[in-house]
């Protein structure tokens, strides 16, 4: 072992022991957070699978990126851990050891040279500048600097005058890279690690969809989150865990817009005010667009919404809550759930709402329906059709629940359709009538948590009164509150979505339909039945089945985008540079499509709200019945 | 200041639910923007479906407890005289509760108080001791008035939109119960029907007059006439107001 490498070993360890102290510093002010339920074991045992696969699973989409991280951490903390390990003596004193420690930083300087090659010389604008720019020097230096100690050590000193002047590099980079821990890129190592182990939803990496959002308990002494103080632990190891990949920001329909949202900026500002004293000053990626002025200034204890603070009110209500950024987020932050505690606060214990979002509210709080309209007049849609009532049967076995969407012309067409669809298909369903309230939804997205409760909890209690097999419904938005929020509210339902019954009744020939005309359609996932639900496949089976030549917009599936009209978006009106819809449609133009197919009453009304020359928008239940009208003027049905 | 805001037991319009009566909301906004110390008064036999009020911002809310079959009236002055108000607010009318509108009347001319009606913005008087008051009139038009406090102002719904609701001010907000006056009311001879739409009149066009005809008949007679001018020269301009303003008889021709 020649001195050189000694010196780096020694180096090694004692950058170890410093990051190990930066580390315990930043993870100190995770302690202001409220305590949470982690299950430390189990998350400590799940973090290599968490790490390789669920990570990797969303790196991935980027495959560069991916490699990079590969070579860079891999050869970064293989070499470290190797050359550390030199100090043992017969470890140190075998030269095959130093040789399988140069190639571990070869593999670490190949990818500290992928982090600058996609930095420099030009950087995408949603990465981060700043500290994250010399990220590559650093670790460049670190690894170069190793490879040539170990090199000499592997080659018995035989060119140890570049090992000692490698010995000064490696140190220098080490450094620098340990200094990065507590403010700049390389705390997302130890954050992300910690926030995979100490996840809020943990289901996430079971495979299931956990979207549900919390239930708030209503008698605690403070509603929602006002300083980062009032978010669990476990949430701000979320928001340190950030690396400002930017790749919310590019999925975000509100930034695409122009409206004062960056999902990146927004865990940034959280992630800054952490500490005392905090300014929002070091970041250095791109801002929020038209950004509100703010102070910029806050600490464990401060308001962090306010233009005395460091959130604008319009970047907390321009988010639409469709979950792109958390699809998108390799660390797995949960920004809508940051989103909503906030705005729980501003909602609940302020009164703080954009000035159009009160009036819904307050017409729910009174007529259990955001437009104020009467309840009895939510079945006016179906004039002239039968639709039975489950009070008057008493039982059913589909339970049609109409939503909002009812008392808006157009939807009512898609549930005419729908209607007309079942009684041929012969379904034994029926609606609540004007015993069905609002589900909530708009409620709390809002913030609104105490109207959600009392409606959740008087639905549920009207449900219990009638016997049925499932829901039936045309709406995700209530599809996602029945199934998966009522359930803390001790409803458990069976809900399908009407694009997933059709799909069922034409495949087992229930419903017979003929194919229709050629006709170009592409699909429009709505983010509360797709991102928040997991079904993507139905509705797209459903449109194969009716003979139409389907086609994929760019951006489709589960990185689908929002068509603008969730989380109470379209109430909030925060003003941006061009409108949400218009962007999806334009995606939905490009494809060359005639008919975009929407399965949801926002995306319905928000689509159908795009003026100029355009695609048709129809609901897929109208194209259904299009195709079920076709077979009956083709093929008459023998006449029993 | 001292502000009295008075209170109704409402019902919503179409659920027929308790609710607060939102022209009373908006009388809190325009307190709470004047500033003071704000109250608000409510006598009825029941003030558990105005705690919500409490989340609108209004930080103070007694109830005189009187029975069904009681007139509020006398409660209500007693509490006034008793509070020392420099301001009443009340509603235009209540909604959903008797809604005749007459109460603020009633309780100016037992109090001697004068009555401002309408009012869509407040502010303070140019003079200490005063309020100026804009009054909204039909079509939009308002008039500003300046009044000595103590004054009893109603509130129109032309004012600047109820404060939102903020779920935990209301739940923290405690309601002070006091018992009201006896004041049986006296009985009315008031008879009681139901409510019968009636047509709305509408500008008539000629007889089988097409359907784009009877619109412009349906509109036109709601609008000013005039003619409308884009971007026109200043001189132009005016030359056309005048012309107008003879042509309504506000200007003589000479």
């Amino acid at each position: 072992m020649t001195d050189a490498a000694l010196s780096l070993s020694v180096v090694v360890l004692a950058l170890a022991l410093l990051a190990a102290a930066m580390m315990v510093r930043r993870a100190r002010l995770w302690r202001i957070g409220k305590p949470a339920k982690v299950d430390w074991m189990a998350g400590l045992a799940a973090l290599p699978r968490r790490y390789l696969v669920d990570v990797h699973h969303v790196v991935g989409r980027d495959p560069y990126a991916a490699r990079m991280h590969a070579l860079a951490a891999g050869g970064l903390l293989g070499g470290s851990a190797f050359a550390a390990l030199a100090l043992i003596p017969p470890l140190g004193a075998s030269r095959l050891f130093w040789v399988a420690i140069t190639l571990a930083f070869a593999v670490a300087l190949a990818g500290g040279y992928m982090v600058g090659r996609r930095r420099i010389p030009v950087k995408p604008p949603r990465l981060s500048g700043g500290r994250f720019q010399r990220l590559p020097f650093f670790l460049a230096g670190y690894s170069l600097g190793a490879f040539l100690v170990a090199l000499d050590a592997a080659l018995g000193g035989a060119i140890w005058p570049l090992a000692w002047l490698g010995l000064w590099l490696a140190a220098a980079g080490g450094f620098g890279l340990v200094l990065q821990i507590d403010r700049g890129p390389m705390r997302h190592a130890f954050a992300g690690a910690a926030h995979l182990v100490a996840h809020p939803r943990p289901g996430r990496f079971e495979g299931e969809r956990t979207t549900a959002l919390l239930p708030l308990d209503l008698d605690a002494p403070r509603l929602g989150a006002a300083t980062p103080s009032d978010f669990a632990f476990n949430r701000l190891i979320g928001f340190d865990a950030c690396i400002q990949c930017g790749r919310c920001e590019v999925a975000c329909p509100a930034f695409a817009a122009g409206q004062p949202l960056n999902p990146k900026r927004l865990i940034q500002d959280l992630a800054a005010s952490l500490q005392p004293n905090a300014t929002n000053g070091s970041y250095a990626g791109s801002p929020y667009p038209n950004a509100r002025p703010v102070a910029g200034v806050g600490g464990p204890e401060l308001p962090i919404v306010g233009t005395g603070a460091m959130i604008h009110p319009d970047t907390l209500w321009s988010c639409t809550t469709c979950r792109a950024c958390v699809e998108e987020c390799p660390m797995m932050i949960e920004h809508v759930d940051a989103i909503v505690e906030l705005r729980r606060f501003q909602t609940l214990e302020l009164g703080a709402l954009p000035a159009k979002a009160a009036p819904p509210l307050m017409e729910m709080r009174y007529a259990d329906e955001p437009g104020g309209r009467p309840l009895k007049a939510r079945t006016d849609f179906a004039a002239g059709l039968t639709l039975p009532l489950i009070s008057a049967k008493g039982g059913a076995e589909v339970l049609l629940w109409l939503g909002e969407g009812a008392y808006e012309l157009r939807y009512g067409r898609t549930l005419r359709a729908l209607v007309t669809l079942l009684h041929r298909a012969g379904v034994d369903f029926a609606v609540l009538g004007e015993e069905e309230r609002d589900c909530g939804d708009l409620a709390r997205r809002l913030g609104d948590e105490a109207t959600f409760q009392r409606l959740a909890a008087e639905n549920i209690a009207t449900l219990a009164r009638y016997s049925f097999k499932h829901i039936l419904t045309a709406d995700p938005h209530a599809l996602h509150a029945l199934r998966n929020e009522y359930r803390a509210f001790g409803g458990d339902y069976e809900v399908v979505h009407h694009a997933a019954l059709l799909d069922e009744l034409v495949a087992t020939g229930r419903l017979p339909v003929g194919a229709l005309a050629e006709v170009r359609v592409t699909y429009h996932d709505p983010c509360y039945l797709g991102r928040y639900n997991g079904e993507f496949d139905a509705p797209r089976r459903l449109l194969d089945r009716l003979g139409l030549e389907r086609l994929e917009m760019e951006r489709s599936g589960k990185r689908s985008m929002c068509c603008g009209g969730g989380g109470g978006a379209p109430v909030s009106d925060i003003e941006g540079e061009r409108r949400i819809p218009d962007l999806r449609m334009g995606q939905a133009a490009a494809t060359g499509a005639a008919i975009v197919a929407v399965a949801c009453p926002q995306c319905s009304a928000m689509l159908e709200g795009v003026t100029g020359e355009r695609p048709q928008v129809a609901d897929i239940a109208e194209l259904v019945l299009m195709a079920a009208d076709a077979v009956t003027t083709l093929q008459p049905v023998p006449a029993a | 200041m001292r502000i009295a805001v008075l209170l109704s037991a409402g019902r919503h319009a179409v659920s027929g639910r308790p609710a607060p009566v939102p022209v009373e909301l908006q009388a809190i906004r325009l307190a709470h923007d004047l500033g003071g110390e704000v109250t608000g008064l409510h006598a009825g036999p029941d003030a558990a479906p105005l705690k919500d009020t409490l989340g609108h911002g209004l930080p103070r809310l007694v109830h005189h407890r009187i029975t069904v079959a009681d007139d509020p009236l006398p409660s209500l002055a007693a509490a006034l005289i008793e509070g020392a108000f420099d301001l009443v607010l009340a509603g235009r009318t209540g909604q959903g509760g008797e809604d005749t509108g007459l109460l603020p009347y009633a309780l100016a001319r037992q109090l001697s108080l004068p009555l401002v009606p309408d009012a869509a913005a407040l502010a303070e008087g140019p003079q200490s001791g005063t309020l100026s008051v804009e009054q909204a009139l039909p079509r939009g038009a308002r008039r500003r008035l300046v009044v000595h406090v103590p004054a009893l102002v109603t509130v129109h719904p032309a004012a600047p939109a109820a404060l939102p609701f903020a779920f935990a001010a209301a739940r923290r907000g405690a309601v002070e119960a006091r018992p009201g006056l006896v004041a049986p009311r006296a009985p009315t001879q008031i008879e009681e029907r139901p409510y019968r739409a009636r047509p709305k009149l509408i500008a008539k066009a000629a007889a089988g007059a097409s359907a784009a005809e009877r619109l412009k008949a349906a509109t036109e007679a709601a609008s000013g006439g005039g003619r409308l001018l884009v971007d026109p020269l200043p001189e132009e301009a005016a030359r056309e107001i005048l012309t107008h303003l003879r042509d309504i008889g506000v200007l003589r021709s000479r």
